[in-house]
């Protein structure tokens, strides 16, 4: 019993493909909702992206499709429609992104579902927002974060545009809609009540850099990590002997400080304003940073990371290396969290997961099934729910 | 209208960013949210610079949709009021040090005995096991550690810290008011609170699930590539004739050939180097320089006309001051302008989400430290004999 998860007996209906909306379904089933993935005949497109592909399987599909069963339905024809509708009476939640109009056109929409079901939780995830414009319009990955002036805060001024690594309109946009559907679903078990919901990625990564809009609205001088990062170098961290590191010096005593400051032989900052209170203003993120980084890159040459972190540490400031990702996943720390997670897949073997980030003590989030090979679990569904292929 | 979290109380021990976004998220969809500071309010995120009319635009932004109330919890009597409050909440949300809120005597033990139907969320950096248990994190420092910075940069270039040093934070918030619903919904059905645990290392790294997926794929570091996708191509951006860049995705291949279209190059879309996304990826710099020198020859204006009309993903490199007041965030409030009681008027994040029947918001302004006591502790008719003036 205790073993439940917080999701068990909701099932969720979801029509999404890419990143963003199946990050959102896969959260749904990490916490033990039953999450049908329907696709189309060729499949998800994220099943092509890349490569690598591990057993013919994307990475990028398998690291989003967890805790899934995938049928396959061909929304194009009017038997693969019906068959979608009737699944839609038997579920929680609805998850689509097929875009303007395209859940009408198929028969999906909300007002046509909501007929059958009205308990039913809809979620329509868009790129841009249903109003305004650009409502009509694709978006990407890189669109949204462009658009959404993220590389802004990246590369430097004249060179080319710069994007964050990791797939974050995607996936924060994701979790946005996971919390819509939390809180829909919330609502209807106090209520009785089934409604609509929706998000964006672009209203999901304004929302994002929104401290930053605050900011720019009067602020009472140009400085600070909300503001001055538009007109700052790229930050690489320090370097040192074998790599680089990065701190900040939030606590600290003056005997603490001058025992850093000697043990560096960086005796001339104690007499440079630019370090005072304690070198606070002097460290990465402090008003100095950029100006002083020289001179303490010069004292961290002769340094192993290693030591610079233990030292820090030891005057009651923050440290860490910077990493990369083979370090980073033998690091003890990774493994005392159990970040990592490992399933067998019936073609990709034994994969690599991330765990669900929340741990809840009563209603655990867990991992279950494998992402699904296409149409893994057509004929089991199809017959659970009296349904068959083309009936 | 009905809000989504109508009737929910959230005590929020929180401090900075990670804490106080997710339970301004909770109080955006209708929870009463009663944040709890020591005297002077929360230290950390009141001296990050910039400030407007001098207070920290972070504590302002991180902050709305709240109520303010001061409590010394080292002092009895001010902890028998956090008590009084805990019996009459429904989420507990706290960020501090592993150990510092036990320290203050507001443990996950100590609160459930209080309340047994206490959701209890504790977040922290890097968790309370292992060798760096109990470290402090800010958000540039995790980025540090997490490996995002590692696939971040100029092409096969150095890598770099997104210098916004708030997106780590926000992610981990995130997922602290998504397991709060999780936690709520299950509340609902067993009547029982609960312990939810969450670190700022493992959401970082679930942020990167896509690209760690390469990794374990191939046990090689990706390389930053610039404005470059790993996965998907040609999804990157261009430089025009003008100078701008653009940016595009096919990340479908149904894209490809209108794509092509629109660049006037149909000959590529029976090239069958390109024909799959995985055969553009594999011939994505030969791609890309071919794609370079056409984008190079007109304006972003008249690629956006033409990609447009081909329904391919592309947009151009927006700035605060024309998104402020474009069409689409004005239309959709995806960033809207408030009134705020002491910091006039205020460009705010708009709400991420849209609930059609039980609309979350309005957003409105928190407040100072301290600002709501005097109501707080009337509305749940706790007596304040602590003398005038409350904690001091």
């Amino acid at each position: 019993m205790s073993n439940a998860g917080s999701l068990d007996g909701f099932r969720v209906l979801d029509f999404t493909q890419g990143l963003c909306g199946p990050f959102c379904t896969m959260q749904l089933g990490d916490g033990g909702a039953e999450v049908i993935k329907v696709e189309p005949p060729a499949g998800d497109f994220a099943r092509r992206m890349g490569p690598p592909f591990i057993g013919g399987e994307s990475a990028v599909f398998l690291s989003l499709n967890r805790n899934k069963k995938s049928v396959v339905i061909d929304l194009e024809s009017a038997s693969g429609r019906e068959m979608a509708a009737r699944m839609a009476r038997e579920a929680d939640v609805v998850v689509e992104d097929f875009g303007p109009g395209g859940a009408t056109t198929r028969g999906l929409d909300y007002a046509q579902l909501r007929a059958a079901n009205p308990k039913l939780i809809y979620c329509s995830i868009t790129p841009f927002g249903e109003e305004g414009p650009l409502r009509h319009l694709p978006g990407s990955e890189l669109v949204v974060q462009a658009m959404a002036e993220y590389s802004a805060s990246l590369g430097r001024i004249g060179d080319p545009p710069v994007r964050v690594g990791a797939d974050i309109a995607s996936l924060n946009t994701g979790t946005f809609a996971a919390q819509a559907i939390l809180g829909g679903l919330f609502h209807r078990l106090r209520s009785g009540e089934g409604q609509r919901v929706a998000v964006s990625e672009f209203g999901a990564l304004l929302h994002m850099r929104g401290i930053m809009w605050s900011s720019l609205s009067d602020p009472d001088d140009w400085y600070g990590f909300h503001l001055d990062h538009y007109i700052k170098p790229p930050d690489y961290g320090y370097q040192t002997k074998n790599g680089s590191f990065y701190f900040i010096l939030r606590r600290g005593n003056s005997e603490d400080w001058d025992r850093l400051v000697m043990e560096l032989g960086m005796e001339e900052a104690l007499a440079d304003s630019r370090f005072d209170d304690y070198g606070r203003a002097a460290t990465s993120i402090g008003r100095h940073a950029t100006e002083v980084k020289p001179i303490w890159e010069k004292a961290f040459a002769k340094r192993t990371r290693e030591e610079l972190v233990d030292l820090v540490k030891s005057i009651g400031g923050d440290a860490v290396p910077i990493m990369e990702y083979p370090e980073l996943l033998a690091h003890p720390q990774v493994a005392a969290l159990e970040v990592v997670a490992e399933i067998d897949h019936p073609t990709a073997g034994r994969l690599k997961t991330i765990r669900p980030v929340a741990r809840l003590s009563d209603t655990p989030n867990s991992i279950r099934l494998a992402p699904p090979t296409l149409g893994q679990h057509t004929d089991e569904i199809l017959r659970a729910t009296g349904l068959t292929q083309g009936g | 209208m009905a809000k989504i979290l109508e009737g929910i109380r959230v005590f929020d021990l929180t401090i900075a960013a990670v804490g106080p976004w997710a339970t301004k998220l909770l109080g955006a969809m209708g929870a009463d949210v009663i944040k709890v500071e020591a005297p002077g309010g929360d230290r950390l995120s009141h001296m990050v610079p910039p400030t407007i009319k001098g207070n920290s635009v972070l504590y302002i932004s991180a902050n709305h949709n709240k109520r303010m109330i001061e409590l010394d919890l080292k002092k009895e009597a001010d902890r028998a009021i956090a008590l009084k409050i805990i019996e009459q909440s429904d989420v507990f949300v706290q960020n501090m040090r592993p150990g510092a809120v036990e320290r203050l005597g507001l443990g996950y033990e100590v609160v459930a005995k209080v309340n047994p139907r206490m959701i209890y969320v504790a977040a922290s950096a890097y968790g309370r096991t292992g060798p760096m248990a109990g470290e402090a994190g800010i958000d540039p420092t995790v980025q540090s550690f997490c490996g995002w910075c590692g696939i971040t940069g100029p092409d096969h270039g150095r890598g770099e810290i997104y210098r916004h040093l708030a997106h780590l934070d926000l992610t981990t918030a995130t997922t602290i008011t998504q397991a709060v619903l999780q936690a709520l919904i299950a509340r609902e059905r067993t009547g029982r609170g609960q312990r939810i645990e969450i670190e700022m290392l493992t959401a970082a790294m679930a942020l990167q699930t896509t690209r760690l997926a390469e990794y374990f794929a191939t046990g090689e570091q990706p390389a930053p590539l610039g404005s470059a996708a790993a996965a998907t191509a040609p999804h990157q951006a261009f430089e025009c004739q003008d100078q701008r860049y653009i940016a595009i995705g096919v990340e479908r291949d149904e894209q490809w050939p209108g794509f092509c279209r629109a660049l006037k190059l149909d000959e590529l879309i029976s090239d069958q180097r390109f024909a799959t996304n995985p055969q553009r990826v594999a011939h994505r710099v030969e791609l890309a320089s071919m794609l370079a020198e056409r984008f190079k020859t007109k304006p972003v204006a008249w690629w956006t006309i033409r990609l447009n009309h081909e329904q391919v993903p592309c947009g151009p490199f927006l700035t605060f001051a024309e998104l402020r007041n474009h069409p689409q965030v004005l239309a959709n409030g995806h960033i809207v302008e408030i009134d705020t009681p002491h910091w006039g008027s205020m460009h705010v994040d708009g709400l991420p989400w849209k609930f059609e029947g039980t609309p979350a918001g309005p957003i409105r302004a928190g407040g100072k430290p301290g600002e709501h006591a005097a109501e707080i502790l009337a509305e749940l008719g706790i007596v304040d004999d602590r003398g005038a003036g409350g904690s001091k």
